[in-house]
C-alpha cells in the first residue's frame, strides 16, 4: 500500500505550497483518482511518490516502508510510471521502449522478447506489426498503448498514471478509458491515476481524492463524493457539469 | 591553354599531388579526430557542470578568433617546432569551438519530457546519459564533427606556411610566383576534397541513425551501412598510409644518413626571391659539400623562418639586414650599409647564436616606383621630382609600407611628399593595380621581377631614407663550427648577385614562368661556380 502522511511541498522554499498538509492512502489493488484542475498540485503528488520530486516535509511510506531510505533507482523500477508526454524514447523501436526497465533489472534477451509479446497483446497491439515501429510512426492511441506496457513491463505492484488520456482525442480516449478498466480487474494493479476530468476519475477511481490549490478538499468513493460534498468547491466542481447537462434537457 | 596541355601539366605534378593531398587529410583527419575526443567530453562536461560553460565556452570562443597565421606563429614560439605537429594542434584548437558547442546544444535539446521518462523509470544518471540523452543528441553532435571537419580541410591550406605540407604548399608556392595555376593545383583538390569530407560524414551520420537498425538483411540500405560507417575511416586510413610511405626527404635523408652524407635543413620566406636564393645555397652545397640538403622552403614569412632557426628546426636561410635590423632587432633604422650589417652580425651572434655571413650583393629595399611611360613624360628619376605633382597621383602600398616608420610615414616627412590618396594592396595586387592603372605609385621591391615585366621605373632614393635591405646568408653557428667548409661554400656567392641581376632572375621565374631550379643552375654555370 501506499500512504501519505501531512506531506507538503514548497518550489520557493516556504513562500507558496504546492502540496499543502495531504494526507491519504492508497489500499493494495484500490485505484485512486487524483483530481484537480492545473496547478493544485496533484502531478507534484503522484512524482513524490517515486521521488521524481521530494517531499519538503512529512513521509510518504510505499509497502511500509520511507520512500527516503529506498534507494531512488530502486525505487523507481519497483514502480510503473506512465507519463502525460508519453515520454517515449524517439530513438527506440516499440520493442526497446517497453523492454528497456527489463534491461535495466539485467533480464535475459529471450525472456524480455516473449515479456514484450506478452504485453503488447496485453495493451491491444499485434506485436508482429509493431516491435519494430518507431514511436514517430504510431498514433496518439497506440503511443500511450505502448507507454502503458512499457510501465507495466517488469510486473510491478504499483502503477502511477499522470493525466495519460489528456493529449487524445474522445474516442480514442474513451476506449482507452474502458481497455484500463478491463486491465485493472485481470491485473489487480494498485493504481493512482491523476486527471483533470470529472467523468474520468468517476469512470475509473474506486476512491477520488480532490485537489484544490494544494490542499486535499475531500477523499472518498464516487457515492460520498457525490451525495455529501465536503466543501463549496466540491460541490461547485460537479454541480456545474449537472448544470450544464441541465441546460440541455430544457432545450430539447 | 589547351585541355592537353593541361592533362600533361597535372600529370606532371601527380605524384606530388597525390602526396600533398594525403599530407592533407592526414592534417585534417587526426586533428579533427583529436579534437572530436577532446571536444565530445568537454561539451558533456561542461552540461553537465553548469557553472564551467562560461569560462569553457569563453576560452574555445577566443582562441577560435585568433587569425590562423598568429596562432600558427604563436604555437611555433610555443613548442619551438615547425612542420606537422604546431599544424595539427592548431587544426586540433580550431575544431573544438563546433564540436564542443555542438554537443553541449544537442544535449540541451533534448526534451525535458523524455528525460524525465528516463528518471521516472529508474534509469542511474549515467543510463540517462548512455542510453537517452546521448544518443538523441547524437546527430547534433556529428553535425559539429562534420562543421569542424569541412572548416578544417580549409584551414588545413595555411598548414604550408610552417612547413607541415598539404595541399597549401600548392597555393603558397603558387602565391609566391604569381603562378594561378599552381594555386589552381592546391586549391581545386582542396574544394573537391572538402566535399569528400564532407559527403563521407553525412554518409556515416546516415548509418548512425536509429531507423538503420532495422533494415532487412540483404537490402541495399543494410549493405550500405558498414559502408557508410567504413567511408571516413578508410579515408583517415589511406591519408596515412600516402604520409607514411611518401618516397619524398623523409625515405631519403635516412638512407643518406648511413651513406655518410651530413642533412643541413634550408628555408626560405614565401616569395620569389627567396626560393631563388634558397635554390641557389641549395645547389652550391649539394655540388661543393657533402652535405644531403632539405629543403624547408615558402615558409610564412621572417617570424617562422627565425623562430625556426633559433629553435634548431632549420640550419639556414637568407635574411635582409633591414630587417633584421628593424623587424628581429627592433632597432631603428641605420641607413649606412656597412654599419647596418656590422649591427646585425653582432647583435644576432650574441643575442642568437646565429651567423651572418657575406651579403649576396643586391639590395632589396623599398623602391618608390611608377610606369616608366609617365616617368619619362613629366621627366621624374628621383623621389624628389615627385614631390610637386603627388597631389594629382594615387599611391598603393603595402600594408606592411603604410605603416612602418621606415615606410610612407617617413617618407612623407623626409620628402614633405603627400599623395592624393593611398590605398593598401596585397603585394602581388599592388603590380598588377599600378599595370592596369588603378594607381600611379607604388612602393616596390627592388629588385622585383615584375619592375621588368609591367615596365615600371624605380625612382632613387636621392635623400637616402629607406634603409638597406642586402640579404646575406644567416646560419647556425653550432653547424658552421662543426663544418667550417660550409663557410668557404657560401662564400662564393659573395657580392655576385646585383641589384639588375637580381631582378632579372626573378623576372625569369615570375614572368616566363621558369622552373626556378633550371634559373639558378644556369646562373651558377654562367658564373663558372658550378
Amino acid at each position: 500500500m501506499i500512504k501519505l502522511t501531512r506531506v507538503f511541498k514548497t518550489f520557493d522554499g516556504g513562500r507558496s505550497f504546492a502540496v499543502n498538509d495531504i494526507s491519504l492512502d492508497v489500499a493494495v489493488g484500490e485505484t485512486l483518482v487524483l483530481l484537480g484542475s492545473s496547478g493544485c498540485g496533484k502531478t507534484t503528488t503522484l512524482k513524490m511518490i517515486n521521488r521524481l520530486i521530494e517531499s519538503t516535509k512529512g513521509t510518504i511510506e510505499v509497502n511500509g516502508r520511507d520512500v527516503m531510505d529506498h534507494d531512488p533507482v530502486e525505487l523507481r523500477r519497483q514502480i510503473g510510471y506512465v507519463f502525460q508526454g508519453i515520454g517515449l524514447f524517439p530513438h527506440m523501436t516499440v520493442k526497446q521502449n517497453v523492454e528497456i526497465v527489463l534491461r535495466l533489472l539485467g533480464r535475459s534477451s529471450d525472456s524480455r522478447k516473449r515479456r514484450v509479446q506478452e504485453l503488447l497483446e496485453l495493451v491491444g497491439l499485434n506485436a508482429k506489426d509493431f516491435s519494430t515501429r518507431f514511436p514517430d510512426e504510431l498514433s496518439g492511441g497506440q503511443q500511450q498503448r505502448v507507454g502503458v506496457a512499457r510501465a507495466l513491463a517488469a510486473d510491478p505492484a504499483y502503477l502511477l498514471m499522470d493525466e495519460p488520456f489528456g493529449a487524445l482525442d474522445a474516442l480514442t480516449r474513451e476506449s482507452l478509458q474502458q481497455e484500463l478498466l478491463a486491465l485493472k480487474r485481470r491485473l489487480q494493479k494498485t493504481i493512482i491515476f491523476v486527471t483533470h476530468d470529472i467523468f474520468e476519475a468517476l469512470l475509473l477511481g474506486d476512491r477520488i481524492a480532490i485537489l484544490h490549490e494544494g490542499y486535499l478538499q475531500q477523499i472518498g468513493t464516487r457515492k460520498d463524493i457525490l451525495t455529501s460534498p465536503a466543501t463549496k468547491f466540491v460541490r461547485d466542481l460537479f454541480a456545474k457539469p449537472a448544470r450544464q447537462l441541465d441546460v440541455f434537457k430544457d432545450h430539447s | 591553354m589547351g585541355a592537353e596541355h593541361l592533362i600533361s601539366y597535372v600529370a606532371e605534378r601527380l605524384p606530388e599531388l597525390w602526396l600533398r593531398t594525403g599530407e592533407h587529410l592526414m592534417l585534417t583527419g587526426c586533428s579533427t579526430l583529436a579534437a572530436m575526443f577532446i571536444g565530445v567530453p568537454v561539451g558533456i562536461l561542461i552540461f553537465r557542470t553548469t557553472w564551467l560553460r562560461g569560462p569553457v565556452m569563453g576560452v574555445i570562443g577566443i582562441l577560435q578568433t585568433i587569425p590562423s597565421l598568429a596562432m600558427l606563429v604563436f604555437l611555433l614560439a610555443l613548442l619551438k617546432k615547425i612542420g606537422v605537429l604546431p599544424a595539427i594542434i592548431a587544426l586540433i584548437i580550431y575544431a573544438l569551438l563546433p564540436i564542443a558547442r555542438n554537443t553541449l546544444t544537442g544535449l540541451e535539446e533534448v526534451s525535458a519530457e523524455v528525460m524525465e521518462a528516463a528518471e521516472g523509470i529508474g534509469m542511474q544518471e549515467y543510463q540517462q546519459l548512455m542510453m537517452v540523452r546521448i544518443p538523441l543528441a547524437t546527430p547534433v553532435i556529428v553535425a559539429g564533427i562534420r562543421t569542424a571537419a569541412v572548416v578544417g580541410v580549409g584551414i588545413a591550406t595555411l598548414s604550408a606556411f610552417i612547413g607541415a605540407g598539404g595541399l597549401g604548399q600548392f597555393i603558397n608556392r603558387g602565391l609566391a610566383l604569381s603562378n594561378t595555376k599552381l594555386i589552381l593545383l592546391g586549391a581545386i583538390p582542396a574544394a573537391l576534397l572538402a566535399l569528400v569530407v564532407d559527403f563521407s560524414i553525412g554518409a556515416f551520420e546516415w548509418g548512425l541513425r536509429p531507423e538503420r537498425k532495422r533494415d532487412k538483411k540483404g537490402s541495399v540500405q543494410s549493405l550500405m551501412r558498414p559502408l557508410a560507417f567504413m567511408l571516413p575511416v578508410a579515408i583517415i586510413l589511406t591519408s596515412m598510409v600516402t604520409y607514411f610511405t611518401k618516397p619524398g626527404w623523409v625515405f631519403e635523408s635516412a638512407t643518406r644518413l648511413e651513406t655518410g652524407h651530413r642533412i643541413i635543413r634550408i628555408a626560405t620566406k614565401n616569395f620569389t626571391e627567396q626560393l631563388i636564393l634558397g635554390e641557389m645555397m641549395a645547389q652550391l652545397i649539394e655540388a661543393k659539400a657533402n652535405f644531403m640538403v632539405e629543403r624547408r622552403f615558402n615558409l610564412g614569412g621572417t617570424m617562422i623562418c627565425h623562430g625556426a632557426l633559433v629553435n634548431g628546426e632549420i640550419d639556414l636561410y637568407a635574411e635582409y639586414t633591414g630587417t633584421g635590423l628593424t623587424a628581429i632587432l627592433k632597432h631603428e633604422v641605420i641607413t649606412d650599409p656597412e654599419e647596418a650589417l656590422y649591427h646585425v652580425t653582432k647583435a644576432y651572434h650574441e643575442r642568437f647564436d646565429l651567423q651572418w655571413l657575406e651579403p649576396f650583393g643586391f639590395n632589396n629595399t623599398y623602391a618608390i616606383t611608377v610606369r616608366a611611360a609617365d616617368a619619362a613624360q613629366n621627366g621624374w628619376n628621383t623621389i624628389s621630382d615627385l614631390v610637386e605633382s603627388a597631389h594629382n597621383l594615387f599611391a598603393g602600398f603595402t600594408a606592411e609600407f603604410a605603416e612602418r616608420p621606415d615606410g610612407y610615414p617617413g617618407l612623407r616627412q623626409t620628402y614633405t611628399l603627400q599623395f592624393g590618396e593611398v590605398r593598401d594592396f596585397d603585394p602581388s595586387l599592388m603590380y598588377e593595380a599600378i599595370r592596369k592603372k588603378e594607381v600611379d605609385v607604388i612602393c616596390a621591391f627592388a629588385t622585383d621581377g615584375r619592375i621588368a615585366k609591367y615596365n615600371l621605373k624605380p625612382l632613387k632614393d636621392d635623400r637616402n631614407f629607406f634603409p638597406p635591405y642586402h640579404a646575406a646568408p644567416v646560419i647556425r653557428t653550432d653547424i658552421l663550427k662543426k663544418n667550417p667548409e660550409l663557410a668557404d661554400v657560401l662564400k662564393l656567392l659573395g657580392g655576385i648577385i646585383d641589384d639588375a641581376t637580381m631582378q632579372r632572375l626573378n623576372f625569369e621565374v615570375d614572368a616566363k614562368q621558369r622552373k626556378i631550379a633550371k634559373v639558378v643552375e644556369e646562373f651558377l654555370r654562367a658564373k663558372e661556380i658550378l
